[in-house]
C-alpha cells in the first residue's frame, strides 16, 4: 500500500460515545437480503446430468437381447467364524459345472471338504506346469494370475479378488496342467477343494455325476466371443458351396426393468403457506428443497440400487480389480479397453484425488476438458466426473465406474416416463393430498426411475481401488 | 566505445556555444508527465473474480437448513517458555463437551493434561493399543495411518496445531484405536488419560451428565452425510407403504453477514484544487490512488478480516494441510477434493504459486495454463490458479492457498455489497463533499462497503501450512 494514503482501520474507535444512530438500532428499519435457503447436501449430480434418459411407458422397459448361452460366473460368498473361513454351500452354485444342481446335501457335503490355505504377499498359490488338480475359491485377498508369454516371458492375466474362483474344470474330471501361474498381491485366504476329496465324493453321490456330465455335453453348443448363439455365416468359399441356414435366437425371458420409485410427503402447515409469503414463497422453496434430496436419493439408488443400481448391476466379467491396490493409468486403460466409445468415468472425489497422486507420481498430467461448462479431469480424453453417491468402505476402497451411453449405441440408460399427472419436472410429480384437521397441508412427492444395461459390455467396474495409501 | 563528457570539462568549457543548449531549451517546453505512479496496486483478482451480490439493507442473511454441528473446532493453548497448557474454555471445541459451561471444571481438566514430546517418526498411538486418552496436538504435525483392506497401511489424514483425536475416551474407554498416529515433525501434545479423567469426575457431577447427554444426542438426531437435519423419504418400494412425511428444516438463528466498511478522509487544499489542474485534475488524480489504496484495502479485509474474511470463515472440516510441508500436486488434489463441486478457482501468494510451481517441475509435471478473461494464469486440473498477495505468509515462510466454488446459484462464495449508495462513484464506493474548512482545506468522505458470505460451508476450502521456501 502507498505510504501516504492511510486508511482507519475499522474498530478503533470503539470507546468513543456514539454520537448518532448506531447501525444496530438502524437495522430494525431496514430489510436485510436474504438469501434462499442454502442445502450442503446438493451436488452436481453428475450421473443424472450425463446419462441419457429413455421414456420407459408403461412403467417397464424389457432389454432383449440375443440369446446367450450363459455360463453363470458368479462370486462366491463366505462366512468366517474367527479365523476359519467357510463357504457358503448354496453359493458353490455359482461355479459354472454346479450352476442349478439341485440337491443341497451334496454341496453341503461338498463345502465340507474345502481346506482353508494361507499365502503371504509375493507368495505362489498355484505355479504353472504342476497338475491342476484343484478348485479355488479366494476368500480374502486379491491374487494376480501371469500365463507364459510368446517368448517365454511372463504375461500378466488379470487379477482376481474376493469370491472369485479358478479351476472349477477340475470337478469335471479333466485334470490338466495349470497353464498360469497365481501369485498372492496381497495376504491371501483361499480354500481349496483337491480333485481327491471330489473323487471321493463322487462316487456316492450319482446326482452330481449326472449333473456334471450334461453339463459337459451342453457346453459344445455354438456360441460367439461374447457367449451369444451363433449366427451362422459361410465366408471366403469358392464354387457351389451349401450355404448355412441361419437366425438369431433371442433370450426367452427377457429382463424387464421396472422404474423404481422414491416418495416422500411433505407437510406445510397452512399458516405458514399463506402468511409468509414476503419475498420468497414458503412453500416453493421446501419444495424445491424436497425435491433436491429426492433427485440425490435417485442418484444414489441408480448407483446403489441392489437390483437396478449400476454398482450391482455390472456384469462379473467387467469388473476388474487394481492391479496393486490404488488406482494407476494402467487400471484406467485397462477398463477403457473393455468397450468401445466410453462417455465417461464416475469416481468418488477422494478416488480422483487418489488417481491424480498416481499420476503425479508417475509425472504425467492429463489435460482438463471443458464438460457441460465445468472443468473436469480426463483420462485418455474420457472425463472423469465425480459422485459421492459411490460408497467408500470402511477399509478406505471404493469404486470406478466407466459406461457406454444412449440407446443407440447398446449402453447404459436412465429410464423414466414423463407426463405424469401433476408433473413438476420430468418423471416427478408433486400431487396435492389434502389439507389435514390440524390445518397442515401435504404434498406427495414422487420420482419414478431406474437404469438399464442394454448389454453387459457397456458398464465396467475397477473395484478394490485403495485412495488412502 | 568512448561517451561524451558532461558539460562542465575543460574541452566544452574552451569552445564557444554556437546553438540554444537543452537546459535552457527546457525552460519553453512542457515536460511530458506521467499520472503519479503507486507500487501497491496489485491485479487484485478476487475482487474482480467475485461475483456481487446486492446486499439491499446493508445485511445479508444465509439461510441454510438446519445442521446438527458436530463442534469439532481446533483447540488453543497458551504457552510460559516450554510449558505448554490448554486454555481451559477450548476444551469446549471436543465434541463431547460443547456446550459444557462451568469453567471451575474445565480449568480442573485441563490442569490434568500431562505435556509430552515426540521426535520426527515416533508411534503417538499404536493401531489396537487400548483408547484410553485424548490427545490435543499442541505443536506439529502427525500422520493418522489407517490399516487397509487387505491388511497393508493406508494414510487417513494429517493433523496439526490444535487438532485433537480420541475425544469419545470422555465418555469411557473406547475399547482400541482404529489407527497409527505418527509424528511427522517433532510434535508437542498434551495428553489427558482415562484413570486421570474419572478421578476428577466424580467430584464434577455436572460433567458426567453433560457428557452421556452430549453423546445420547449425537446417536439420536437423524441426520444425513453433511450433517443437515434428514428429509425422510422412502425409494425401492412396492405396494403401499406408508410412506414417511417430512418438512424441511431451517436453522433458527442465521448468521446475518453485515456489510463493513472501508473509509477515509481525503484532504486536498483549495488553492491546489482550484490553479494546479493543468493537464492533470488534482483533485481527481489524488482521488484515484485513495480509491485504489481502499479497493487494495478491501480485498486484504475479504481474506483477513476475523469476521468473515475467507481465510477466517473457512469451515473447519474444510481445512487441510500439507502433507510434507511445499504445496505438491498431490496436495492440491487433496484440496480439489474438499471442493470438488464445481471448483472455481484457487487463489495463492504469488510466492505459494512459485512454490507449487517447483513441486510441480521436481515430479515433471507442466500444468497448462488456463485463460481468464484475456490473462494467461497458471491453472491445475483446470481451475486456475490467481495470485493475491493479500494472503499472509508467516515469519516461518508458511502461506495458504485457498480454493473456492462462486456464485450465488450454486451456492458458493459471494461478494456482498450495495449500489445506488448516494454520491456513488463506483459500484459500491461514494465519494461525499464534507466542506470546506477555516484553513480552506476541502475534504471529502471515501467510503467503500462490502463483505463476503460462504453459503454452504463446502464452497470454500482452505490448504493450511503451505511451506513456500523450503531448502532441497
Amino acid at each position: 500500500m502507498g505510504t501516504h494514503v492511510t486508511v482507519t482501520d475499522p474498530g478503533l474507535d470503539e470507546v468513543v460515545a456514539p454520537s448518532s444512530l448506531s447501525t444496530r438500532a438502524a437495522r430494525n428499519l431496514a430489510s436485510t437480503t436474504k438469501s434462499v435457503p442454502q442445502m450442503q447436501g446438493i451436488t452436481p449430480r453428475w450421473l443424472l446430468r450425463a446419462l441419457p434418459w429413455v421414456e420407459a411407458g408403461g412403467g417397464a422397459y424389457r432389454v432383449n437381447r440375443r440369446l446367450t448361452y450363459a455360463v453363470g460366473d458368479g462370486r462366491v460368498s463366505f462366512t468366517s467364524t474367527g479365523t476359519a473361513v467357510k463357504v457358503v454351500p448354496q453359493e458353490l452354485r455359482e461355479l459354472p459345472v454346479l450352476r442349478e444342481f439341485a440337491d443341497d446335501g451334496v454341496l453341503a457335503a461338498l463345502a465340507e471338504r474345502f481346506q482353508q490355505r494361507e499365502f503371504a504377499a509375493g507368495e505362489v498359490v498355484v505355479q504353472a506346469g504342476r497338475a491342476a488338480d484343484e478348485v479355488v475359491l479366494i476368500a480374502h485377498g486379491k491374487v494376480s494370475a501371469t500365463g507364459v508369454g510368446q517368448y517365454g516371458e511372463e504375461t500378466s492375466l488379470g487379477v482376481l479378488a474376493d469370491g472369485d474362483h479358478f479351476g472349477d474344470e477340475v470337478l469335471t474330471g479333466t485334470v490338466d496342467e495349470w497353464p498360469f501361474t497365481v501369485r498372492a498381491v496381497t495376504p491371501v485366504i483361499v480354500l481349496v477343494l483337491p480333485w481327491r476329496e471330489v473323487r471321493a465324493l463322487n462316487g456316492q453321490a450319482d446326482a452330481l455325476r449326472a449333473h456334471i456330465e450334461a453339463f459337459v455335453a451342453r457346453s459344445g453348443k455354438p456360441s460367439n466371443r461374447a457367449g451369444e448363439a451363433s449366427i451362422e455365416l459361410s465366408s471366403g468359399h469358392e464354387g457351389e458351396v451349401e450355404l448355412p441356414g441361419t437366425f438369431v435366437d433371442y433370450e426367452l425371458s427377457p429382463r424387464e426393468y421396472e422404474l423404481s420409485v422414491a416418495q416422500t410427503v411433505l407437510r406445510v402447515h397452512t399458516r405458514v403457506a399463506d402468511l409468509y409469503n414476503k419475498p420468497m414463497d414458503q412453500l416453493q422453496q421446501q419444495l424445491r428443497l424436497t425435491v433436491e434430496a429426492l433427485r440425490e436419493r435417485q442418484e444414489h439408488e441408480l448407483l446403489n440400487n441392489p437390483d437396478f443400481g449400476l454398482l450391482h448391476n455390472a456384469d462379473l466379467k467387467q469388473r476388474l480389480h487394481t492391479r496393486t491396490g490404488p488406482v494407476t493409468p494402467d487400471d484406467m486403460d485397462n477398463l477403457i479397453s473393455r468397450r468401445r466409445k466410453t462417455a465417461f468415468f464416475l469416481a468418488h472425489p477422494r478416488t480422483i484425488a487418489a488417481f491424480g497422486r498416481q499420476l503425479n507420481q508417475r509425472g504425467l498430467y492429463p489435460t482438463p476438458v471443458d464438460y457441460q461448462g465445468t472443468k473436469v479431469n480426463t483420462w485418455r480424453g474420457v472425463p472423469i466426473l465425480p459422485s459421492n453417491k459411490i460408497p467408500i468402505s470402511s477399509h478406505g476402497t471404493s469404486s470406478i465406474l466407466a459406461m457406454r451411453v444412449g440407446e443407440q449405441e447398446n449402453g447404459v440408460i436412465g429410464l423414466h416416463q414423463t407426463g405424469l399427472p401433476d408433473e413438476y419436472e420430468p418423471g416427478l410429480s408433486v400431487r396435492f393430498t389434502g389439507i389435514d384437521e390440524k390445518a397442515v397441508m401435504s404434498y406427495l412427492v414422487s420420482t419414478y426411475y431406474s437404469a438399464a444395461v442394454l448389454v453387459p459390455d457397456a458398464l465396467g467396474v475397477l473395484e478394490h481401488v485403495e485412495i488412502d495409501r | 566505445m568512448t561517451v561524451t563528457d558532461n558539460p562542465s570539462s575543460d574541452v566544452d568549457a574552451t569552445r564557444a556555444q554556437s546553438s540554444l543548449a537543452t537546459a535552457a531549451a527546457r525552460n519553453l517546453a512542457t515536460t511530458t508527465k506521467s499520472v503519479p505512479q503507486m507500487q501497491g496496486i496489485s491485479s487484485r483478482w478476487l475482487l474482480k473474480v467475485l461475483p456481487w451480490v446486492q446486499a439491499a439493507g446493508g445485511a445479508y442473511r444465509v439461510n441454510r437448513r438446519l445442521s446438527y454441528a458436530v463442534g469439532d473446532g481446533r483447540v488453543t493453548f497458551t504457552n510460559t517458555g516450554s510449558e505448554i497448557r490448554v486454555i481451559p474454555q477450548e476444551l469446549c471445541e471436543l465434541p463431547l463437551l460443547r456446550g459444557f459451561d462451568d469453567d471451575a471444571v474445565l480449568a480442573a481438566l485441563s490442569l490434568k493434561f500431562v505435556q509430552r514430546e515426540y521426535a520426527p517418526g515416533d508411534l503417538i498411538v499404536e493401531s489396537g493399543q487400548r483408547a484410553d486418552a485424548v490427545f490435543l496436538i499442541a505443536h506439529g504435525k502427525v500422520n493418522k495411518i489407517g490399516v487397509g483392506e487387505f491388511g497393508d497401511t493406508t494414510a487417513l489424514g494429517v493433523l496439526a496445531d490444535g487438532d485433537h483425536f480420541g475425544g469419545d475416551v470422555l465418555a469411557g474407554p473406547q475399547g482400541e484405536w482404529g489407527f497409527t498416529v505418527k509424528a511427522v515433525t517433532p510434535v508437542t501434545v498434551l495428553t489427558l488419560d482415562w484413570h486421570s479423567f474419572e478421578e476428577m469426575n466424580g467430584a464434577a457431577g455436572g460433567l458426567r451428565e453433560h457428557i452421556q447427554h452430549a453423546r445420547a444426542r449425537g446417536e439420536n438426531a437423524k441426520r444425513d452425510e453433511s450433517g443437515e437435519a434428514a428429509i425422510e423419504m422412502s425409494s425401492g418400494h412396492e405396494g403401499e407403504v406408508e410412506l414417511p412425511a417430512t418438512f424441511v428444516d431451517y436453522e433458527l438463528s442465521p448468521r446475518e453477514y453485515e456489510l463493513s466498511v472501508a473509509q477515509t478522509v481525503l484532504r486536498v487544499h483549495s488553492r491546489v484544487a482550484d490553479l494546479y489542474n493543468q493537464p492533470m485534475d488534482q483533485v481527481e488524480q489524488q482521488l484515484r490512488l485513495t480509491i485504489e489504496a481502499l479497493r487494495e484495502r478491501q480485498e486484504h479485509e475479504l481474506i483477513n478480516n476475523r469476521e468473515f474474511g475467507l481465510l477466517h470463515n473457512a469451515d473447519l472440516s474444510q481445512r487441510i494441510h500439507t502433507r510434507s510441508g511445499p504445496p505438491t500436486p498431490d496436495d492440491m488434489d487433496e484440496l480439489l477434493s474438499t471442493v470438488w463441486k464445481e471448483p472455481s478457482y484457487f487463489l495463492a501468494h504469488p510466492r505459494a504459486i512459485a512454490a507449487f510451481g517447483r513441486e510441480c517441475s521436481r515430479v515433471g509435471i507442466y500444468p497448462a495454463s488456463t485463460d481468464l478473461g484475456g490473462h494467461q494464469v497458471p491453472s491445475w486440473r483446470g481451475v486456475p490458479i490467481l495470485p493475491c498477495n493479500k494472503i499472509g505468509v508467516s515469519a516461518t515462510r508458511t502461506s495458504s492457498i485457498l480454493l473456492m466454488r462462486a456464485g450465488e446459484q450454486n451456492q458458493g462464495v459471494v461478494g456482498l455489497h450495495q449500489t445506488g449508495l448516494p454520491d456513488e462513484y463506483q459500484p459500491g464506493l461514494s465519494v461525499r463533499f464534507m466542506g470546506i474548512d477555516e484553513k480552506a482545506v476541502i475534504s471529502y468522505l471515501v467510503s467503500a462497503y462490502y463483505s463476503a458470505a460462504v453459503l454452504v460451508p463446502d464452497a470454500l476450502g482452505v490448504l493450511e501450512n503451505v511451506e513456500i521456501g523450503r531448502e532441497g
